[in-house]
């Protein structure tokens, strides 16, 4: 079992695996690391219409008492959304692409997938970086925002464990992809991200609540749109999601990985 | 002091047959343990290596060498027993494993030698080197996806001997690169093992294991066979390659002799006879060894000097002028020289008894490299094998002190410089002068 000791004394390659992932990514196209932009930025976009246009929603008055823009309000969400899709997509990506190193040479199997969280990790820090910049150039700026960090930080540990498993739960069953890919989809709807829990009927919110990612979205909407401080309950549900998810995680995959690596 | 303790270390792997690999056959599977094979590829294994020695693993294909490089890795766990390492491992068991194509040869020799557990620092301080020793000269800056293989393989085996290890780990990839980069890798090979770094090798080179290894284990079907002094596993190693190949090829006979009687239907064909006919023990070769000028026995020669191939044999009844013979063969393969002494024109009389017989090489013209001699003997119509040593006497040919050309042998040529510029006729070109009609 690799304690995460070991882990730290494998930073150099954490740091390389991170960045020859960053630098092989947008290698040999025109836009290069603009992509990592267009993408959330189209998302939005299209969400924006077809929710805040064609739907008519509508956002609630943000923190300074005066503006409700759709799309602001919208993008709290998905910066929280595309943390956890993508730290889930990369862990299975990460897992499987190492395994041809893995068995070649030794290094503790979790540097891989650290080296993926920390791309999801600077991908979500630039969305937030663009969120604070257009919430700012509506007049929409307070010091909770510095709790975003330690939101990510949490969102981080949770999205990591759950990844670490489904990441080696992959290699064996290579259904667990296809079927990520349809619960992500189910999750997105079931996480109160392009509505507002409002406009659900009390059994449905209280359903919702079961989902540790409803607390994380809530959580960066209050923070970062409306100015205030996260509920108790919802730092409860993060900090023992992520506990949980992250020791749990780190347990399993650290029992399992040596014996799957031997499959590859 | 010992760097690595393999302690009773056994490895079992389960060949799935027919593995369930949805979940849909996981659920629906009854006996989720049909269809798994187990099979141990290694057996309780014990052995240990010496700290500063260079150690090779010897053995078939399949025998375990390599499953035991990873258990001692570390990237394999054994199923029973343990490996205790002492210092630093790098490894080099594929080489240039972690290269990324699409990224250039500086970034991926970062990228290797940090898997290999070496900090950025330590890098900047050998880059120059690595690029040096591989020869990629401005290339380094490319992408490696344009290398020629041999330039890949270069890099990768430089960043792994620059990595400054305790231990080095390799599992049959020197085997890889021209003859030059070969050598190369073994100078800085034996450079490390002075500078006290344990080297463990997988080779099927029993010339590098001779010449270069202190210590050999052979494994066969992951059990241990035997362990010990180099030379002496590397010799025992062949003998039992010989012999199964002996016993191969009187199979052969003896099925071929069935073919035969199957078709002329004689009756009362004594199989065990026509086996002996063939291959019996009539004449044996017991044993080949090299001397050099003075006679002394050595295992290695030097290009320009003196070498005398001893052949000692037993002949079990007596036999009328066998021809020897003998081939030499490079590592890969390619035959350089070979005759008999019926086309040297030899008579060697009746046999009887035990005896030698010579082949005399006043100067060795073999250039550096290893070799290996097949000798053989046989009756005097070379239609039957007495015995054969086929490729079984490896034979490293080491640089002297006078310069040296390039290939396999030194041709002994004279260059001459009163000839005219003008090509001459056909007919002059053909017959020289003197001995027109």
């Amino acid at each position: 079992m690799s304690t995460p000791a070991q882990v730290w004394s494998y930073r150099t390659l954490i740091v390389n695996l991170a960045q020859r992932e960053l630098k092989s990514r947008y290698k040999r196209s025109l836009l290069g690391w603009l992509w990592s932009l267009i993408n959330p930025a189209v998302t939005l976009g299209v969400y924006t219409v077809v929710f805040g246009v064609f739907f008519g929603a509508t956002a609630p008055v943000a923190g300074n008492g005066k503006s409700a823009v759709f799309a602001l309000w919208l993008f709290c969400g998905l910066v929280m959304w595309n943390m956890f899709s993508g730290a889930i997509n990369t862990a299975i990506s990460s897992f499987s692409g190492a395994g041809g190193l893995l068995t070649r040479t030794y290094f503790p199997p979790e540097c891989p997938m650290i080296a993926g969280l920390i791309t999801v990790i600077i991908q979500a820090l630039l969305e937030g970086g663009i969120l604070i910049f257009f919430l700012a150039v509506i007049g929409n700026v307070s010091f909770t925002m510095l709790l975003i960090l330690p939101l990510f930080a949490l969102m981080a540990c949770f999205a990591f464990g759950v990844g670490l498993v489904l990441g080696l739960m992959n290699i064996r069953y290579r259904d667990v992809f296809y079927l990520t890919g349809i619960a992500m989809q189910v999750l997105f709807y079931a996480t109160p991200i392009v509505y507002q829990m409002s406009i659900l009927n009390p059994t449905t919110q209280a359903i919702l609540r079961f989902n540790p990612l409803t607390s994380y979205v809530g959580a960066m909407r209050q923070v970062a749109y409306f100015l205030d401080f996260p509920t108790p309950g919802s730092w409860f549900v993060m900090v023992i999601s992520a506990t949980v998810s992250l020791v749990g995680g780190w347990m399993i995959f650290s029992r399992w990985a040596p014996t799957v690596i031997e499959e590859l | 002091m010992s760097a690595i303790v393999v302690d009773g270390v056994s490895k079992k792997f389960r060949l799935h047959t027919d593995r369930a690999h949805s979940l849909k056959e996981l659920v629906t599977r009854r006996d989720r343990n049909a269809g798994i094979d187990q099979f141990y590829a290694l057996n309780d294994v014990s052995l240990e290596i010496p700290e500063g020695s260079m150690y090779a693993l010897v053995g078939h294909n399949g025998s375990g060498k390599s499953t035991l490089l990873r258990c001692i890795a570390g990237i394999y766990r054994p199923t029973a027993g343990s490996v205790k390492v002492e210092g630093r491992i790098s490894t080099l068991l594929e080489l240039g494993a972690g290269f990324h194509p699409d990224l250039t040869g500086r970034e991926n020799v970062y990228m290797n030698a940090t898997i290999l557990g070496m900090s950025k620092k330590q890098i900047d301080g050998v880059f120059d080197d690595i690029v040096e020793f591989a020869g990629i000269g401005d290339f380094i800056d490319s992408p490696v996806k344009i290398y020629s293989s041999g330039m890949y393989v270069r890099l990768g085996f430089s960043v792994a001997i620059h990595v400054d290890p305790e231990i080095l780990i390799i599992d049959e990839v020197i085997a890889v690169g021209d003859e030059e980069f070969q050598r190369k890798c073994f100078d800085h090979l034996a450079d490390l093992r002075r500078r006290g770094v344990t080297i463990v090798v997988v080779t099927h080179g029993m010339g590098t294991v001779e010449t270069m290894c202190d210590g050999a284990a052979w494994l066969d079907h992951g059990v241990l066979q035997q362990e010990g002094p180099a030379a002496d596993i590397a010799s025992s190693y062949l003998r039992r390659v010989n012999e199964q190949e002996r016993a191969d090829r009187h199979a052969e006979a003896v099925a071929a002799a069935e073919a035969a009687t199957d078709l002329r239907v004689v009756p009362e064909l004594d199989l065990a006879a026509v086996g002996e006919e063939w291959y019996g023990e009539d004449l044996e070769i017991l044993d080949v060894w090299f001397a050099d000028a003075t006679g002394v026995a050595v295992s290695t020669g030097t290009t320009g000097q003196a070498l005398t191939v001893n052949i000692t044999y037993r002949a079990h009844r007596s036999v009328e002028d066998p021809v020897f013979g003998f081939m030499i063969h490079t590592e890969n393969d390619t035959p350089v020289a070979g005759t008999n002494t019926r086309l040297s024109g030899i008579e060697t009389g009746r046999i009887e008894g035990d005896g030698v017989i010579q082949i005399k090489m006043p100067k060795l013209q073999l250039l550096p490299g290893n070799y290996e001699f097949t000798i053989g003997v046989n009756d005097k119509f070379l239609q039957h094998t007495y015995d054969r040593h086929y490729r079984s006497h490896p034979f490293a040919v080491r640089r002297g002190t006078e310069p040296i050309g390039v290939g396999f042998v030194d041709l002994d040529v004279t260059w001459g410089t009163d000839g005219s510029s003008a090509a001459p006729t056909d007919a002059a070109a053909v017959r020289p002068p003197e001995q027109r009609p």
